[in-house]
């Protein structure tokens, strides 16, 4: 019913007063960074569709009372009314006084989907029920919140494209307890968001412009397989280059070493990806990184304005990655829908 | 019903699904009563049919089953009724759809619908039955459809305790604004559409005809008619006529109400005035009982010239309403003279009617001349002399009825004697009339009201006497004294038979049945509170409360103050109540546990509680010092103490922390008084 171009545009331009609108409602809000804590400037109230139902039901319940002058029935209809009412301050209550703390984001690779999470806190002693976590259109399953505990409220969102990004305005909503009203509040928590390449191996590759399509790695590799030089391990040696025999012989840890002054490192250059667009190069590089950790190399990248120096392991994985995710892109807002902005 | 594909699987809001399925079936009980067999099947197989599905795990029924019952249904609906409008048909329309709806829940919209329906099938039960008892039931129906529907947006499963606390509290919370809007709201009275009387057509209250040849069913009534409180003086009983209808026309056989007495202003006196309210039952006609003579009235009721009271409308439902009684003839209401018209209206009797009863009248006249009061004496005297009976089950009469009471039968109840009475008297030339209406009743000690049943009803007459004016005579006294001085159930020596169980309160009765009349009282005290405080209020009641308040409840902007001082009072005690709380709250729950320790080991020895500036550890050394098999416990409480204070825990650790600390305190013995040594219980 909605597919047709014209209300698409008309619902575009609803949606972009609706966030005007959103904007201007919650201006006088700071960013929230790390973590929030719900006061009563920003809960917001009001009914929702079986609200406006129950107001039809109880509006004919009254004329039923005056038409029959029967005043068990007034009672009834005005308790309802009493119910109905305090339902705004359950409701309101439900979400008032909670801490929420955004949870770090593990980075993923470009097409994966990111796992957003919230620490909801509830410091007031009163157990919280029903709490919706959405993004967008995206929202989580409900979660409740014991008394003077935390739960950990959870969101997975796509990620389209490599890059850094910001999660977009968070709406945590309740409708607990009798569902005719919805509490919600505006959040701008702002976790880091890394969005890696998706690997390419530039070895599958085929007539790449350079015509490297054979083992680009190579690049500034010793070629020369000099004997093995044994040394000493040292604290931040790769457990790959123990060896296990010298430790069975002589009871102490030895590592491999190549004689070379350079050692066995790799250089993974942008220069030398087989490929001319920028996010190709960049998901190159991405394969290489990981097949260089994989083997437990020495390597370090050189990006245009930027050079990762040698090292290796997990951390210098990541590092490596992180400059890939973050090479010449300015943090973004993240589209829940996961159409590539 | 909506389209709606029906492969949703398992909603999590279906968690409410069982809380709805007991709730909505106690909902509709009551109406079972009132409802044709089939709709009772239909609605239990229903809700059976989806307890089994949900129990089963199976998904609720297609939409095309759910289709054809549902045409089904309201085809059967129809049949019965002809109609799918009105209370009875509407209801089974309700209770048909809720089934229905329950049956094909699917998700939690579709609970939240029927349940909302819940509350209006309460709301239905009020059509049938206004009681006390059905007014606490709907509470307990109320409550359980509310905590289901907390459940059913809860998201997963409450423990049960909790929820009906909350839906206790929700129902608690929500009564201040059903007084307030109860009292304040401004009322219209009813209908707005329709006739909504059919309901009460059951019972009816005095006949506007009296034929003493019928059977007195209202003399059978046990049921309540009217209860009456007096402001400061209740009148002697001998003054307790409550007057209805006044009757005038006879035929022969019957006497018919009058219905053109023109309108009057009823006298103006603060002189030796009775005050008094009174609690209608719903009759069906337009009189409302009053004390002779009534002076002052309600304002939509007008005083006729035979002095009976008629409201502006029929009287379909309870009533409440004030009037005030001159005990004695007022000043300036003794006619001085009957209007001619009026006493040949008064004097006719039908040619031919009763000629047995004029020749003993004759004879009268010859003896007495013109001492109408000897003729009245005369009369009074032959039914107290000759056997005359009184009883509730007279023989029936034939011919003409009047000769054939006073030669043949000479047994009867008050209408056989109110109506002969009439005839001798018109007979000898005295204008007379039948009065029906209310006489005796019960005095109920518990609420001070007097309590009048249907049994009560009673007739009697009025006799003009020149100078005199409208004279009360009860012929019934003169048969019956204990009739008319201690109500019907002075009857019971003498006529036992007659009269039934429930008058006779007095001896003869078994201690069981004695119990039985107590709680009847109580129960009728209950019911009579409930009936003149809550279903009485209506809008001449309001008016009556606003104007106390130097309001007007026709004004919008009185409507304003009233509804804004009940909410601002209601707004006002529960900020305070939740000041309150916050207040207790402000010290950490260690901090509260701790200065409940110090105070119960203060009560032992002052000594040992601890001062202000007091580190904890401290302080459990010096208590552990003094009282040695305390020595444990106090350890471990400081260390727990400052563990919860002062050390990074996960919650649960803080939560069971917390608890430890709390099942220490039972270490220390409560005794307030010499400090009995005792083994340590401290928890480890």
């Amino acid at each position: 019913m909605r597919a047709d171009p014209v209300s698409g545009s008309a619902r575009q331009r609803i949606n972009r007063l609706r966030d005007d609108a959103i904007r201007w409602i919650t201006r006088r809000h700071a960013q929230d960074g790390q973590a929030a804590r719900l006061g009563r400037d920003r809960v917001y109230i009001l009914p929702t569709r079986a609200g406006y139902t129950l107001v039809a039901i109880l509006l004919v319940m009254l004329l039923g009372s005056i038409n029959y002058s029967n005043n068990m029935a007034f009672l009834l209809t005005f308790l309802l009314v009493g119910i109905g009412h305090n339902a705004m301050w359950y409701t309101h209550r439900n979400l008032l006084g909670l801490r929420i703390h955004s949870l770090p984001v593990a980075p993923v690779f470009a097409g994966a989907t990111l796992s957003i999470a919230f620490r909801l806190e509830e410091p007031s002693g009163r157990p919280r029920e029903a709490l919706t976590l959405s993004i967008g259109a995206r929202a989580s399953a409900p979660v409740a919140v014991p008394a003077e505990a935390s739960t950990h409220v959870e969101l997975t969102l796509p990620a389209p494209a490599r890059g850094v990004y910001q999660l977009p305005r968070q709406r945590l909503h309740t409708r607990y307890p009798l569902g005719i009203l919805e509490a919600w509040t505006w959040l701008t928590l702002s976790p880091e968001i890394l969005v890696y390449p998706a690997p390419i191996d530039p070895g599958n590759v085929l007539g790449g412009p350079e015509g490297h399509a054979t083992q680009p790695q190579a690049q500034s590799r010793n070629s020369g397989e000099t004997p093995d030089h044994l040394r000493p391990y040292r604290p931040g040696d790769p457990p790959g280059r123990i060896v296990w025999k010298a430790f069975a012989r002589s009871g102490k840890l030895h590592v491999r070493e190549s004689v070379s002054g350079h050692g066995d490192h790799l250089w993974l250059d942008w220069e030398s990806m087989p490929a001319a667009d920028t996010e190709t190069r960049l998901a190159m590089l991405c394969h290489q990184v990981l097949a260089a950790h994989e083997e437990g190399r020495l390597f370090g990248m050189r990006l245009p304005d930027q050079t990762v120096e040698l090292g290796q392991g997990a951390r210098h994985r990541d590092l490596c990655l992180r400059s890939l995710a973050q090479f010449r892109s300015e943090p973004r807002i993240l589209d829940p829908e996961g159409s590539r902005a | 019903m909506k389209p709606r594909t029906h492969t949703v699987a398992a909603d999590p809001g279906l968690r409410g699904l069982e809380l709805a399925l007991i709730a909505l079936p106690v909902a509709a009980l009551p109406h079972v009563a009132h409802q044709p067999p089939w709709i009772t099947l239909l609605v239990v197989l229903a809700i059976a049919t989806r307890a089994w599905l949900l129990a089963s795990g199976r998904p609720a029924p297609s939409m095309g089953i759910m289709a054809i019952l549902a045409v089904l249904a309201g085809g059967l609906t129809l049949t019965q009724y002809g109609t799918i409008f009105g209370q009875e048909a509407g209801t089974a329309l309700l209770l048909v759809m809720i089934a229905f709806k329950l049956l094909e829940t699917r998700n939690r919209r579709d609970i939240v619908i029927a349940l909302f329906l819940g509350y209006f099938v309460v709301v239905t039960t009020y059509f049938f039955d206004q009681s006390i008892l059905i007014a606490a039931y709907s509470l307990l129906a109320t409550w359980l459809l509310t905590a289901a529907l907390v459940q059913v947006h809860a998201e997963r499963r409450i423990e049960r305790r909790r929820l009906a606390r909350q839906a206790g509290a929700m129902l608690l919370h929500a009564m201040p604004f059903m007084l307030v809007l109860f009292l304040a709201f401004p009322r219209i009275q009813g209908p707005l559409w329709g006739d909504p009387q059919r309901e009460e057509a059951a019972r009816t209250g005095l006949s506007d005809e009296l034929n003493p040849g019928d059977i007195a069913e209202l003399l059978q009534d046990e049921s309540t008619a009217l209860r009456v409180e007096f402001d400061d003086t209740v009148p002697p009983l001998r003054a307790q006529y409550w007057r209805a209808l006044v009757m005038t026309d006879f035929d022969g056989r019957r006497w018919s109400a009058d219905r053109d007495r023109e309108t009057i202003q009823p006298p103006d006196t603060d002189d030796r005035v009775v005050h008094y309210t009174v609690t209608l039952e719903p009759t069906r006609g337009r009189y409302l009982p009053v004390l002779d003579y009534p002076v002052a009235l309600p304002d939509d009721a007008e005083l006729r010239a035979n002095y009976q009271v008629l409201r502006d409308r029929r009287i379909t439902s309870r009533i409440q309403y004030r009037a005030a009684a001159h005990l004695t003839t007022p000043p300036g209401v003794a006619e001085p003279h009957l209007d001619p018209a009026e006493r040949e209206r008064a004097l006719a009797l039908p040619a031919g009617a009763a000629p047995r009863a004029r020749t003993e009248v004759a004879l009268w006249r010859a003896t007495h001349g013109n001492d109408d009061h000897a003729v009245i004496e005369a009369a009074l005297q032959r039914f107290a002399g000759e056997p005359y009976r009184y009883t509730l089950r007279p023989p029936r009469l034939a011919g003409d009825t009047t000769d054939h009471f006073l030669f043949e039968t000479q047994a009867g109840y008050c209408e056989h004697y109110a109506s002969a009475f009439a005839v001798l008297m018109r007979a000898a030339g005295i204008p007379t009339r039948v009065v029906t209406g209310y006489q005796g009743g019960s005095w109920q000690t518990r609420g001070e009201y007097l309590r009048l049943r249907n049994a009560d009803a009673h007739a009697w007459n009025e006799v003009w006497l020149d100078g005199e004016g409208w004279v009360r005579v009860d012929p019934t006294a003169a048969i019956a004294p204990e009739r008319i001085e201690q109500g019907l159930p002075g009857l019971a020596s003498d006529t036992g038979e007659s009269i039934p169980d429930f008058l006779r309160r007095g001896e003869g009765l078994s201690w069981l049945q004695r119990a039985r009349f107590g709680l009847e009282d109580w129960r009728d005290f209950a019911r009579f509170r409930w009936e003149s405080w809550v279903l009485a209020f209506d809008p001449e009641r309001q008016r009556e409360l606003f104007a106390r308040l130097g309001l007007d409840p026709g004004d919008w902007r009185s409507v304003l103050i009233a509804l804004g001082v009940g909410f601002g009072t209601i707004g006002l005690v529960a900020l305070a109540w939740m000041w309150l709380r916050t207040l207790r709250r402000r010290h950490p729950p260690a901090d509260r546990v701790l200065r409940r320790l110090s105070r119960r080991l203060a009560r032992h020895d002052p000594a040992l509680a601890r001062a202000p500036h007091e580190p904890v550890d401290a302080w459990s050394r010096r208590v552990a010092d003094a009282r040695p098999e305390l020595a444990t416990a106090m350890e471990t409480f400081s260390r727990t103490y400052n563990r919860q204070r002062f050390g990074r825990l996960t919650p649960a650790q803080r939560a069971a922390d917390l608890d430890h600390l709390r099942a220490l305190l039972q270490a220390v013995p409560r005794a307030r008084l010499a400090f009995a040594p005792r083994p340590s219980r401290a928890a480890n």
